[in-house]
C-alpha cells in the first residue's frame, strides 16, 4: 500500500477525541474489513489510523430491560449473531448479521462499521432502521444521539463531522415483536445484496419496513407503513405490498442488477417477508 | 499501471513504509513473540516477512478468498485484513501450528485421505476455518460445515471432499475424546 500512516490504539475516549482533533483526516479502524481494502487499493492516502477497539465505551454490549440493547462500535457481527437477546428480541438483526459476507469476515466486521461505511446496501441498516436504532456519537462537546433514520445523508455519506466518533447504537427495548430480514444477492457469502428488506411487527401490531440498495441510502418506508396501518394482517395485504412497495423506492441499475429487477425483487421479498410474519402469528 | 490497486509495480509485494515501528507482542503457535512492526504491515505480511511462516497464503488480499485465514483469539479471521499492530496481545494459530512433533493432525490426515486438495493453495486457509469450527463445535452438521468454509475459495476440488474430510475429522476427534 502507498499510505504511510501512524497507528494508535488509545485506551480512552478522551485520548481518541484529542488525537483526531489534532490530526485531521485520521481514519478510524474497528474491524478493518472496509478500511483495509481502501488502503490496499490506494483509493485514499491516509496519514493516521486510530484503532478504537480499546476504548471502553465501544466494547459495551449490554441489554437492560426497559432501556434496550446497546451495541458498541467494537462489537463484531458474529458476537451479535451469537447473542441470545438479539435472536429473541431483534430477530431481523440476527438474520442480517448471518447474511453478511463470510464467516471469517464477520469475526472482524462490526455492525457500527457497516453503518458508518454508509453503503446504500449496508445489510445491517434495514433491521436497525425498523427497530428505531439511535446512533451515539462522541465529539468535542460530548455525546449526541441521532436517529439512524437521520444518520445517512447520501451514498457513503453520514451526518458525522470531523472530530467525531460513533461509540455505538442503541436499540430501544421491545416486547412481543416479530421481525424478518430478507435479501437477494447474486452469490451467498461474496457479494453485496441486490436488495434487502426488513419488516417488523410490533407487539401492538404496527408494521415497520426498511430497505437497502434501493435508494441512495438505506431507507425506512414511512409512507408505506402508514398505508399498511389500515390494511388487515393477511395474505391479500402481502400481495398488495408486492406491488405497492415499488411506488416507494427508486433503485438504480448497476453491475449487480438492473433497476427493473431490483423493483421486481423488492416486491417479492416484501411479500415473502410479510407472509413469514403472518406464519409466525401475531404473538 | 494496476487499475485495481491504483499503482505501479507488484501490488502484492510488501514495501517498508519507513514509519516509526510500534511494539507488538503476541503468541504464535504457542510461542511468545516480541517484535517492532511497521504500522502499515498486515498480519499476513508479518507472518511471512518477520516470522518466516509461509504456510498462510495470500490470494486476493481483500478478504474474499480466505487463503490467508488464521485463528486469532480462537476465531477464524482473514490475516490480510488485520494490521500486524492489531495483533498486540493476541493468540495466533497458523497452519504450521496444527501438526505436533512432526506428526500431522487428524484434520490434515483426513484432508489427505479424502483427496481434499489438489493444488493446495486454499488448503492452509481451509484447514484453519475447519479448525476454528471444530474447536467451537465438535459435532457440526453439513450446513454448519458449509457456512464455516463459505469464505474459503477452492477452484480444484468442488468442495465435497473438503466437507467430507471435516465431517470425518469431527467424528474421529469425538471418538478419540471418548476413549480418553
Amino acid at each position: 500500500m502507498l499510505s504511510k500512516f501512524n497507528y494508535l490504539k488509545p485506551k480512552s475516549l478522551d485520548e481518541a477525541l484529542a488525537y483526531i482533533k489534532e490530526n485531521p483526516g485520521t481514519k478510524l479502524l474497528a474491524g478493518g474489513t472496509d478500511l483495509m481494502i481502501v488502503l490496499r487499493r490506494n483509493m485514499e492516502i491516509v496519514d493516521h489510523v486510530l484503532d478504537i477497539k480499546d476504548i471502553p465505551e465501544t466494547k459495551r454490549f449490554e441489554y437492560k430491560a426497559g432501556e434496550g440493547l446497546f451495541i458498541g462500535a467494537s462489537v463484531t457481527v458474529n458476537e451479535i449473531s451469537e447473542c441470545d437477546v438479539v435472536a429473541e428480541k431483534y430477530a431481523a438483526v440476527k438474520e442480517a448479521a448471518d447474511s453478511l459476507a463470510s464467516y471469517q469476515l464477520r469475526n472482524r466486521a462490526t455492525l457500527v462499521g457497516n453503518l458508518c461505511n454508509a453503503s446504500p446496501g449496508a445489510d445491517l441498516a434495514s433491521p436497525l432502521l425498523v427497530f428505531d436504532a439511535v446512533v451515539h456519537i462522541a465529539g468535542p462537546n460530548g455525546i449526541r444521539e441521532v436517529a439512524l433514520e437521520n444518520f445517512f445523508t447520501g451514498v457513503k455519506r453520514t451526518v458525522l463531522v470531523p472530530g467525531e466518533i460513533v461509540i455505538g447504537v442503541m436499540l430501544p427495548d421491545v416486547k412481543g415483536d416479530t421481525s424478518v430480514f430478507l435479501k437477494q444477492a447474486r452469490i451467498k457469502g461474496h457479494d453485496l445484496g441486490i436488495a434487502g428488506v426488513s419488516i417488523r411487527r410490533t407487539g401492538e401490531g404496527k408494521l415497520c419496513v426498511g430497505m437497502t440498495a434501493v435508494a441512495p441510502t438505506p431507507i425506512r418506508l414511512r409512507n408505506l407503513e402508514e398505508s399498511l396501518q389500515s390494511k388487515p394482517f393477511s395474505a391479500e395485504t402481502a400481495e398488495w405490498l408486492n406491488e405497492e412497495i415499488k411506488n416507494h423506492i427508486k433503485p438504480i441499475s448497476d453491475i449487480r442488477s438492473s433497476a427493473e429487477y431490483r423493483l421486481h425483487v423488492s416486491g417479492v421479498l416484501a411479500q415473502k417477508g410479510l407472509m413469514q410474519l403472518i406464519a409466525m402469528g401475531g404473538k | 499501471m494496476c487499475d485495481r490497486h491504483n499503482k505501479d509495480g507488484d501490488c502484492f509485494e510488501y514495501v517498508e513504509s519507513g514509519m516509526p515501528r510500534v511494539p507488538m507482542s503476541c503468541k504464535i503457535n504457542g510461542e511468545i513473540v516480541h517484535k517492532m512492526v511497521d504500522p502499515t504491515m498486515t498480519l499476513l505480511q508479518f507472518l511471512h516477512k518477520d516470522m518466516s511462516l509461509f504456510g498462510t497464503k495470500e490470494g486476493c488480499g481483500e478478504g474474499e478468498c480466505g487463503a490467508c485465514t488464521i485463528k486469532m483469539n480462537g476465531r477464524a479471521v482473514n490475516s490480510c485484513l488485520v494490521l500486524a499492530a492489531e495483533a498486540q496481545g493476541s493468540e495466533i494459530i497458523t497452519v504450521e501450528g496444527l501438526s505436533k512433533n512432526g506428526e500431522l493432525s487428524v484434520l490434515q490426515k483426513e484432508f489427505i485421505k479424502h483427496d481434499a486438495l489438489q493444488c493446495g493453495f486454499c488448503t492452509p486457509g481451509m484447514l484453519m476455518s475447519a479448525r476454528a469450527l471444530l474447536d467451537k463445535n465438535n459435532d457440526p452438521d453439513l450446513e454448519e460445515v458449509k457456512e464455516a468454509i463459505a469464505g474459503n475459495f477452492c477452484r480444484c476440488t468442488g468442495y465435497f471432499p473438503i466437507i467430507d474430510a471435516i465431517l470425518a475429522t469431527a467424528k474421529k476427534e469425538r471418538e478419540g475424546s471418548d476413549h480418553e
